[in-house]
């Protein structure tokens, strides 16, 4: 075993790969998937601030006891309502031809509440607190985990990893590797490595940042928004997908399909027999995630599925079966890349 | 010092088939390749690159083995220490300068970073391309390119070449040049494996010859060798002399040769014969007979008649 030699070999792949992989063209909708989620958390904060200015200026003075506000019970009439509270700072109609719908709002300083209203008569209440930290945690928990890792990693590590093999074949290079006396296996575990650090660092700070705009309302700590989990299970997930791609690249020559079908294995997880959910890489990822979002009593059933994990695995077992299920990826890569062969015009 | 066993001197291929799908890239093919200057010469769709890509693994054989001074080609970590290639690809890792896409390649080796830089510019002088070295290879002309490929092929001095139509798009200056480097690198005693469609320059270079057509060897081996071998065609022997009228007259008497063409000169012939050896001892005896010979010239003893003759048709240019 000439490891010293197989690492320079690595170290020497790399720095090839890294100009391609930061720098390509072809990469560039993968700094976009990474910048979308911070531009939205951007736009968010933006909003929160300057909704939270309006509120303290022009609706906080005119606030309600909280009491006079809980003592409101459903299938109060309107007239009464407005009555005993007085006028609400925002008020909704919506007429139709048969029925009126009347939202009214108000506030006991910190708290939201509006009142729905069907043809003047009270039907339900729906409060929220403006400054509640918990809530918008399980927000984030429910966006990191639906969109982040299922789409938006998802879909970054199709663009980075599937090109380091499929990319080299379609610009007709790749036999400049084949050609250096590097074993195929050396030459697999390069190219994951270089591949890894893109996805990574692109997707890593593309966490960090979008739960730095996601504190700035709150003026979160770095503990209370679970900073280093979430960053942590972005380059895990990195890390899984990154080997089934790299994987994709070398076998197929559409890539979009081999994506396709690891999209649907992977939505179908939740509704696989205990055995088969270890062989994905959301399973293990959903029980890594801080938060994990509980079904709320109105939330869509199917979200609510998607959003918990049915039975969460303890981390380190859940690292463990990653890392598992990775090697077992690589290794099958490392096998065909010894059968690769070049042949550029079918391919 | 002991000579190496002479399979670790030899390329060989032992029955070696491939076939890409139903298409047949080379069948049966049985050699054994010795040190010096090796052309591979055939029409396209032959089986040339498919040899090369067989020699160093950029696809495997369907059947049959290949050894390269010992080596199989499923080696990597051994082959390509000894072996360079420059391939028919005309693709470039993107974003390099001529002496980056060298050093980069010298760095898969595992070499240090001092010893990568002398090797890469030491490879670049040799080709002449120092001047261009760190210009971006996507700026070079087709010539560029060619050296580029040439230089990476022997960066890092292997003991064999194997070289995919390493004379397209270089100038005469530069590809005499290179041919001479091709004569050095092969009277050093390494194997410089050559596919070219210039017959004249195959000729020139070559040691031996290997002729492909429709994925079959027809003819391995010395180019006088293999002509002597093609039965079925005369031998053309081009003689100049004082009398050569009388000259074809006499040999005429001879059942071997078939045919006797005068020159418009007066001054010499051309003779067919099927028995070069007694046409040979012939002209001896006739030479001694008062009819003066200038000089006397196998005419169709080089590449170009060979392939005439086996593949039956000129390679496309």
């Amino acid at each position: 075993m000439n490891w010293q030699l197989w690492l320079a070999q690595i170290r020497a792949v790399v720095r090839l790969e890294m100009r391609k992989t930061f720098l390509s063209r072809r990469g560039l909708w993968v700094y976009l998937l990474a910048a979308a989620p911070v531009l939205l958390f951007f736009g968010r904060t933006v909003d929160v601030m300057r909704s939270r200015e309006w509120f303290d200026t022009s609706v906080a003075p005119h606030a309600v006891s909280r009491a006079a506000l809980e003592s409101i019970q459903p299938g109060a009439n309107l007239e009464d309502v407005e009555a005993r509270l007085g006028e609400p700072y925002s008020r909704r109609v919506f007429q139709s031809r048969r029925h009126s719908q009347t939202w009214l709002s108000y506030t006991d300083g910190s708290n939201t509440y509006t009142f729905r209203f069907s043809d003047g008569t009270l039907e339900g209440v729906s409060t929220r607190d403006r400054a509640n930290f918990q809530d918008d945690a399980l927000i984030y928990a429910t966006f990191f985990q639906f969109f982040y890792l299922r789409l938006l990693i998802f879909f970054g590590c199709v663009g980075i990893f599937v090109n380091l093999f499929r990319g080299e074949m379609m610009n007709k290079s790749l036999h400049f590797y084949l050609l250096a006396p590097v074993r195929r296996e050396v030459l697999v575990a390069g190219k994951f490595v270089a591949g890894l650090i893109a996805a990574s660092v692109i997707f890593c700070t593309s966490t960090a940042l979008q739960l730095w705009m996601f504190s700035i309302p709150f003026h979160a700590t770095i503990e209370s928004l679970h900073a280093a989990n979430y960053i942590g299970v972005t380059a895990l997930a990195c890390l899984g997908y990154g080997s089934v791609f790299l994987a994709a690249g070398l076998i197929a020559v559409n890539p979009l399909l081999p994506a396709a079908i690891v999209l649907l294995w992977e939505a179908a997880n939740l509704f696989l027999p205990s055995a088969l959910k270890k062989i994905s890489i959301i399973f293990y990822l959903q029980s890594l995630c801080p938060v994990l979002a509980p079904p709320e009593k109105d939330m869509n059933p199917l979200l609510a599925l998607l959003v918990n994990s049915a039975e969460p695995t303890p981390a380190a077992l859940a690292i463990l079966g990653l890392l598992a299920v990775t090697a077992l990826v690589l290794t099958w890569s490392a096998f065909r890349a010894r059968k690769l062969e070049i042949n550029y015009s079918s391919d | 010092m002991t000579p190496p066993p002479l399979e670790q001197s030899l390329i060989t291929f032992d029955n070696v088939s491939r076939f890409y799908g139903e298409v047949l890239g080379v069948n049966r093919v049985t050699l054994s390749i010795p040190p010096g200057i090796t052309s591979l010469v055939g029409p396209n769709g032959s089986g040339k690159t498919t040899l090369m890509n067989l020699m160093t693994a950029l696809v495997r054989p369907t059947r049959g083995s290949i050894r390269i001074l010992g080596i199989t080609p499923h080696q990597p970590e051994k082959l390509f220490a000894l072996l360079g290639y420059s391939t028919q690809f005309d693709a470039f890792p993107k974003g390099l300068t001529g002496f980056q896409f060298i050093y980069s390649f010298l760095r898969l080796f595992g070499k240090p970073h001092l010893e990568c830089e002398r090797l890469a510019s030491q490879a670049i002088e040799r080709v002449n391309l120092a001047e261009a070295a760190h210009r971006k290879i996507a700026g070079y002309s087709k010539g560029m390119r060619q050296r580029i490929k040439l230089a990476q092929a022997i960066a890092h001095d292997p003991r064999v070449l194997v070289l995919d139509e390493p004379l397209n798009g270089l100038d005469p200056l530069v590809r005499a040049e290179t041919i001479a480097m091709f004569r050095e690198l092969a009277n050093q005693g390494r194997h410089v494996i050559v596919s070219s469609h210039i017959l004249h320059e195959v000729d020139m270079i070559s040691d031996q010859v290997i002729l492909l057509s429709n994925g079959y060897v027809v003819a391995e081996g010395k180019i006088s060798g293999v002509r002597s071998e093609i039965r079925d065609q005369p031998m053309q022997v081009l003689i100049r002399c004082n009398r050569p009228s009388a000259l074809a007259a006499k040999v005429f008497d001879e059942d071997s040769v078939v045919e006797a063409r005068l020159h418009s000169d007066g001054g010499g012939l051309l003779i067919k014969t099927r028995d070069a050896d007694k046409f040979y001892r012939l002209l001896n005896h006739i030479a001694l007979n008062g009819i003066e010979i200038e000089t006397v010239a196998p005419a169709d003893d080089n590449v170009n008649s060979v392939y005439e003759y086996l593949i039956g048709e000129e390679p496309q240019k």
